[in-house]
């Protein structure tokens, strides 16, 4: 299932990325949503809709949490906030990802001088 | 990775299904809406800021659908589905489902049941405290291979025997309550004062028995069993404390005892024992010597006993203990080396359920075949139901419906069967508990409290689910198969059947007729071992014969004289009833109880050195060898010659004269019964032929007959336990309450018991070898009725696939007699093969049957000749309707079809 491994490893991005702006601060879907636009520069340039199954799967899977509140403008809003178990996986995820990078980052250095 | 998360996610999912979906549709609404004030501030027009919005969400809808994905409970929404479309498809074909839960319903029943009687008998623990530290004590030497103990031997065990952390004895008795309007007469057991602890039960009401109240002459107390406290005393709590009227004199109520309480060997008996008495014995009275030492006699040999294991002390230790022990008294020389007696300890759970056991599990193996054969004819069923839905399925695999999904589609529609069947199943079982219950031979432990409860309705649970998995998985495999382009080209239609399904179903039938076969053969085995038990010559004829035991208290019957005046008047009564051809009374029925053995002094006799002279020792009324039709062999019967003024008389059965009189004629030869100081001397009058009257299958012993008259002249031989037996011509059943008016006439204060007709006594005797040869007839009935109708569906799939092809075969001129023999081929072949594997198999399994059998191998050649007729006649009949219709095949009408 080819689309499927695609999304797949954007998912694992996307979620850590979540996980990381919620560390500042517990957060609506749209506030999440303009952070990613901020913190990448418009790198994740997919549809804004799919954060939601993204933050579904996470609250399944107990990293975040959510709550309603009001808003800033005194909306109704559904705030999430990362759990301690968010935040262990966050730190795993970051371990695992700069390890990965390290290693690729490691390679990409090597292949020139072996050039 | 939190699987509770998950699980807590799902549950809401499924929960707060409405919720969810509000909260989702409000979130959406809210992030486009913010997305659109945000463009707003940026300076767009509002036109273009929604537009702008709504185009960087997505698809609402879309996403919407990846969330309720994501919510975990997806999976369940598809069963959902699944399931509300299997039960549709299933309610459009009401007969098909009918017959597939009908088949489920006898499988899950069938074994279901058999589960609640497993569960009671094997499973449910005894009603003691740490049953697994409890062992039954016994002794066991030449012809006793497991007997009583002795005092002496008790005291031995109690103080030696480092493996037990005490022994107490028991016996069984029975008492006369006599308090309030009604006396009754209930089993009664005398128990040390130590064995209820030893036990680990304690009285819901009351206290143990002291050791002050366990000795000869100690106050009279009783302690009540849970239903005689209910049924006699409505339960009332002041009871404790209060005396009654127990065999005519007052006895304070200490104890009751917990509901379902009963002594070791009470599981099986006929009758639990109700109510418990101080044993109130010591060394002095036992004859034994006080302390661990041992007398050569030791006491009667009269106490069954009961020891708690120490800590860490097994079953095998304590009788390796016992075994040393015993060699060393022998050693010793307190018993003879060629007595080979011997001390051992069965553990409490293989006393009361070591017999059935066994039993037991073959039973539950064959219902297991039961469930097998039940399961394989749904599949084949729902095969055949693949085969008519092949293009409805190419339909929807053309629609995008995946393997997978198609696949949970088919085994949700066999869940739904399960489940429907599995409910039937339950009723069936409750049904066949209450069989069980109802018809349970006694002699049977525990079966009366075989229950439908929540362990089984898991247990049939377990089992609905398995069969769905058994019975959907094959057409799963096929329907997984399905290639819709294929499928929907060919226009539905093939000259021949399409042959993979076939070969599958035919290979369900084979195995159905194996394991079918293997249940008719342990059936068979089963009936001929009981035929062969029913053919045994008891040595009396049990038919038209009715008894029941009376008691005669020595508060009312002082004396001898007076309870054998009371035996003759109550025998001249019934004698002038109608349809009774003759009475008597007999201390011990056959086949109802063991009998003891007296050492006896017989006239040119000498035994062997350390060598007694047994005997065991029946007391009748005049009458009783007309009523039970013993075969007098020589001389006389006794009879009312034989009473308190006649010489004493004595009537021997073959075995004695064969033991003791070998080769010379026994008639006016002289036997003395007892010590030769107190015991009375008999001259032989006749000769019976042997009773069996231990068990139908044991050694006959040598046996005495004496009359109540002459046995009661020795001082202190009154007896009072007997048992009325009574021959009509009639039901003797019909003689029962007449009989007992006849009683109540004599004395309304007397208490009848234990009624029963001699059939019954003996059927009782094997019970257990009776109880399996109904189930596994029972059985294999059933798996023969279902194989037939798998191979029913089987001859008649093939027939209607092959209607085409038999149509052509009918233009081109075959006669109906070669379609015929077409058709059954199909059926026969696998019948066959099924039945030769079956037989195979079964010579292979019967052999866990061996020490259920009687006179019967489990290889017998008749047997399995009778099965493969009865298996073959099965598979004809069940083939020959569906053939026959293939005779009637119109070629027109087929042929146009197309």
């Amino acid at each position: 299932m080819p689309p499927n491994q695609r999304s797949e490893i954007l998912q694992g991005t996307l979620e850590l990325l979540v996980l990381k702006i919620l560390t500042l601060e517990p957060m609506h879907g749209w506030g999440i949503s303009f952070r990613l636009r901020q913190i990448s520069n418009d790198v994740f340039d997919v549809n804004q809709g799919s954060l939601y199954p993204a933050l579904q799967r996470m609250l399944r899977r107990g990293w975040v949490k959510s709550e309603w509140h009001a808003s800033d403008n005194n909306r109704h809003a559904r705030y999430y906030a990362i759990t301690r178990e968010g935040s262990k996986q966050l730190t795993a995820e970051r371990e695992e990802w700069e390890r990965s990078s390290g290693a690729v980052n490691r390679v990409l250095r090597f292949a020139p001088q072996g050039a | 990775m939190a699987w509770y998360h998950e699980i807590g996610a799902t549950l809401r999912a499924l929960l707060r299904r409405d919720q969810q979906e509000r909260e989702m549709a409000e979130e959406l609404r809210t992030h486009i809406e913010m997305e659109r004030q945000y463009n707003m501030r940026k300076g767009l027009s509002p036109d273009e800021s929604a537009a702008r919005a709504r185009r960087a969400f997505g698809g609402v809808e879309r996403y919407k659908d990846d969330v309720r994905d994501e919510r975990g409970s997806r999976w369940f929404d598809e069963l959902r589905q699944d399931i509300r479309f299997g039960w549709a498809s299933l309610r459009r074909r009401k007969g098909f489902t009918g017959l597939v839960v009908l088949t489920l319903a006898l499988g899950i029943g069938a074994t279901t049941t058999l589960f609640g009687v497993v569960k009671a008998v094997l499973l449910k623990p005894l009603p003691y405290g740490n049953p697994e530290g409890i062992a039954v004590v016994w002794s066991s030497w030449k012809g006793f291979p497991q007997t009583w103990l002795s005092y002496d031997e008790f005291e031995a065990w109690n103080s030696d025997i480092k493996s037990f952390n005490g022994v107490g004895l028991f016996t069984d008795n029975s008492v006369t309550l006599s308090d309030g309007d009604a006396s009754e007469r209930v089993r009664s057991g005398d128990v040390m004062a130590s064995v209820f602890p030893i036990l680990g039960v304690s009285p819901i009401l009351g206290r143990y028995f002291t050791p002050e109240e366990d000795r000869p002459n100690g106050p009279k107390v009783i302690a009540l069993g849970y239903d005689l406290w209910q049924r006699r005393y409505a339960g009332d709590r002041s009871i404790i404390g209060r005396a009654i009227q127990v065999n005519g004199s007052a006895s304070t109520v200490v104890a009751v005892m917990p509901q379902g309480f009963r002594l070791p060997l009470d599981f099986g008996s006929d009758g639990k024992t109700e109510a418990w008495v101080p044993l109130a014995t010591d060394a002095a009275s036992e004859g034994a010597i006080p302390g661990p030492a041992f007398d050569k006699s030791g006491g009667s040999h009269n106490w069954y006993g009961v020891a708690r294991l120490a800590s860490a002390a097994t079953i095998e230790g304590a009788n390796r203990e016992l075994a040393t022990y015993v060699a060393q008294l022998v050693k010793d020389g307190v018993y003879a080396p060629d007595l080979h007696f011997r001390a051992f300890t069965i553990g409490v759970n293989d006393q009361v359920t070591g017999g059935i056991r066994r039993a037991l599990l073959i039973l539950f193996g064959a219902v297991g075949f039961v469930l097998l054969i039940a399961c394989a004819n749904v599949a084949g069923l729902l095969l055949v139901r693949g085969e008519a839905r092949r293009r409805e399925l190419a339909v929807r695999v053309a629609l995008g419906a995946g393997t997978r999904r198609l696949t949970r589609l088919l085994i949700a529609e066999s869940g739904v069967l399960a489940v429907f069947g599995g409910a039937a199943g339950v009723g069936l079982a409750t049904l066949g508990l209450w069989l069980v219950r109802r018809t349970a031979p006694a002699g049977l432990p525990r079966l009366a409290e075989a229950h439908a409860d929540g362990t089984l309705l898991v247990f049939t649970l377990g089992v609905a689910f398995v069969a769905a998995l058994l019975c959907g998985v094959l057409p799963a495999l096929q329907a997984g198969r399905v290639a819709p382009a294929n499928e929907l080209k060919e226009g539905g239609r093939a000259a021949t059947a399409g042959g993979g399904k076939l070969r599958w179903r035919q290979t369900l039938v084979t195995v159905e007729v194996a394991l079918a076969v293997i249940l008719v053969v342990g059936a068979g085995l089963m009936i001929r071992s009981v035929a062969n038990l029913f053919a045994i010559d008891p040595g009396f004829d049990p038919k038209g014969v009715v008894t029941m035991r009376v008691f005669t208290p020595a508060a009312w019957y002082q004396d001898s004289a007076r309870v054998v005046s009371f035996w003759e008047q109550l025998q001249r009564r019934i004698a002038t009833m109608r349809a009774v051809e003759n009475v008597a009374a007999v201390r011990l029925l056959p086949l109802a109880s063991e009998m003891g053995d007296w050492g006896l002094g017989v006239e040119g006799y000498t035994p062997p050195p350390n060598e007694g002279t047994p005997g065991d020792w029946q007391v009748v009324t005049p009458g009783y060898f007309e009523t039970m039709r013993l075969r007098v062999v020589s001389g006389r019967p006794l009879d009312t010659r034989d009473d308190f003024q006649g010489p004493l008389a004595m009537v021997i059965n073959k075995r004695f004269v064969e033991k003791y009189f070998a080769g010379r004629d026994p008639l006016g030869k002289r036997v003395r019964v007892g010590g030769s100081d107190s015991g009375l001397t008999y001259a032989v009058v006749g000769v019976v032929d042997d009773v069996r009257h231990n068990a139908l299958t044991r050694d006959v012993k040598a046996q005495f007959y004496v009359t109540l008259a002459h046995f009661a002249r020795a001082p202190g031989n009154t007896l009072r336990n007997m048992t009325l037996v009574v021959r009509t011509d009639q039901n003797p059943r019909s003689l029962i309450s007449p009989l007992r008016a006849a009683i109540r006439v004599m004395d309304p204060r007397l208490p009848v018991f234990d009624v029963r007709t001699m059939e019954e006594v003996v059927g009782s005797s094997i019970a257990e070898p009776r109880f399996a040869m109904e189930l596994l007839g029972l059985f294999g009935a059933l798996a023969l009725v279902l194989s037939a109708i798998g191979i029913f569906g089987i001859v008649s799939q093939v027939v209607a696939s092959r209607s085409h092809e038999f149509g052509i075969r009918s233009a081109l001129g075959a006669r109906p007699q070669q379609l015929v023999k077409l058709s059954l081929a199909a059926g026969l072949r696998q019948a066959a093969v099924g039945l030769t594997l079956g037989i195979v198999l079964a010579l292979l399994l019967t052999r866990a049957m061996g020490q259920l059998l009687h006179g019967v191998k489990p290889t017998d050649p008749i047997t399995l000749v009778g099965v493969v007729v009865v298996t073959g006649l099965v598979v004809l009949i069940a083939s020959a309707a569906p053939a026959r219709r293939a005779a009637h095949t119109q070629p027109g009408a087929v042929l146009h079809e197309g």
